[in-house]
């Protein structure tokens, strides 16, 4: 019987919903999709995280992470990255969003004493870098030592098991069927997270009905979720 | 393969302020007691800055800042997720963002009041996030509260039963939930207040500034 891998372990470790990342408090425009279907058309999670993956993940939240892997360590040119993702991330509440769930999970790492990460923290409170997390997930979990792939699968699989818990305490669906629509929605993220990633990608994502939403529910002062 | 993950007696310890919790029930008056806190924490010379985790938005954290009895820029509202338990226990590093950079834009602070998100009587704080906590019931909960033994009730350092002016109203025997709280607490600290009336806040503003801050 073979046995598993220490690298295993670690990835279950860094993908574990229990490590104390943050995430459970974003939805990613989730809350605020949902909650304004009535006016911007149907809602359906399976949709919903679709586009998600293909439209937000794969060419914008993958490539940050990819290519902040591959910086290892080197916080300069993360920060350099970081102003990329706060370019091209449209709309203020997935912006805020992404740098809030970022220093979190810096939080972390910086108290585990993960290289760079209390570094890293310094320079996004002095405003020398602004954190998202994409970058932040780069960052610490290359230098865990993970691999490239491993940490690309964490990524995908934390983004769509993150939109499954936050369906489920918005009641839009049951903790079983959230399983079942995490399962359905992993092969489009090994799909994705097959591409190539060149070291000089551009970021690129077009979700625009969940920015509107977004957009629209920020306005409203009412949110569980930041965003 | 270096996996940086020690073990909590290995992490480095915190130097800061000394950050406390104070957690309990929707409409306990847990926001109502920090009111009373702020002046009478002014009053002692403690410098502070308050954390608040909302169900929904920023409600209480706004009620602070326009109170007008703390500097706006000392307040933070932290959003919950629908998960007022997590943010303070199993995932609090939300928070701990939040007051690690208070701390780092106030250097004088020496508190940090971190305020739960309306709960349940099992919600408990992370000793990763504060150095020591309360938990707030009120009389018109029920005074059979203290008897359900939920762990706020039991593990937190000092356990508030606010708005004892309601007692007779709600048919509640004070005395007998004070001695069933003492009882459940097997004699850990226990206040009795009345948010409205400031009765009870200065001891409990005494207990953090010598049980807390060593003054």
């Amino acid at each position: 019987m073979n046995q598993p891998s220490i690298q295993l372990l670690v990835a279950l470790q860094h993908a574990d919903g229990q490590f104390p990342s943050g995430g459970f408090a974003f939805s990613q425009g989730l809350e605020a999709s949902s909650s304004l279907a009535g006016k911007l058309g149907v809602f359906e999670f399976a949709g919903f995280v679709d586009t998600q993956i293909r439209h937000r993940w794969a060419n914008a939240d993958r490539v940050a992470l990819v290519r902040a892997f591959r910086l290892a360590g080197d916080l300069d040119a993360l920060a350099e990255l970081d102003r990329e993702v706060e370019a091209s991330t449209f709309v203020e509440g997935l912006r805020s969003g992404s740098r809030r769930n970022g220093a979190a999970l810096l939080t972390t790492h910086g108290r585990l004493g993960t290289k760079g990460a209390a570094a890293y923290r310094a320079m996004v409170r002095d405003g020398r870098a602004s954190g998202h997390l994409a970058v932040v997930q780069g960052l610490a979990w290359q230098a865990i030592g993970l691999d490239e792939a491993t940490a690309v699968a964490i990524g995908g699989y934390q983004m769509v098991a993150s939109l499954g818990t936050a369906a489920v305490r918005l009641g839009l669906i049951g903790a079983i069927d959230a399983q079942a629509s995490i399962a359905r929605a992993l092969p489009e993220v090994e799909a994705a997270a097959c591409r190539p990633v060149a070291d000089d990608e551009a970021l690129r994502s077009f979700a625009p009905l969940c920015e509107i939403a977004v957009a629209m529910h920020g306005a409203s002062g009412q949110r569980l979720f930041s965003n | 393969m270096d996996t940086r993950t020690s073990s909590l007696s290995q992490l480095p310890s915190r130097v800061g302020a000394a950050r406390i919790g104070i957690g309990g029930p929707v409409g306990s008056g847990k926001t109502a007691l920090i009111e009373r806190l702020i002046p009478a924490f002014a009053a002692r010379g403690v410098s502070l800055a308050i954390v608040t985790n909302d169900l929904v938005t920023a409600e209480d954290a706004e009620r602070i800042r326009r109170s007008g009895l703390i500097d706006p820029a000392r307040v933070a509202a932290v959003e919950a997720g629908a998960c007022p338990h997590t943010v303070i226990r199993e995932d609090p590093t939300l928070n701990i963002a939040a007051a690690d950079d208070l701390e780092a834009l106030f250097p004088d602070v020496e508190l940090i009041l971190i305020e739960s998100g309306g709960d349940n009587l099992a919600s408990t704080f992370s000793l990763d996030l504060v150095d020591w906590w309360m938990f707030v019931i009120d009389v018109a909960g029920g005074d059979d509260i203290p008897r359900k033994n939920g762990p706020g009730v039991l593990k937190c350092d000092l356990l508030v039963v606010n708005k004892t002016d309601l007692a007779p109203y709600v048919g509640v025997d004070l005395a007998a939930m004070a001695a069933q709280a003492a009882t459940a607490r097997a004699g850990r600290p226990m206040a009795l207040t009345n948010c409205r009336s400031n009765d009870g806040v200065d001891a409990i503003a005494d207990r953090i500034v010598s049980d807390v801050l060593f003054r």
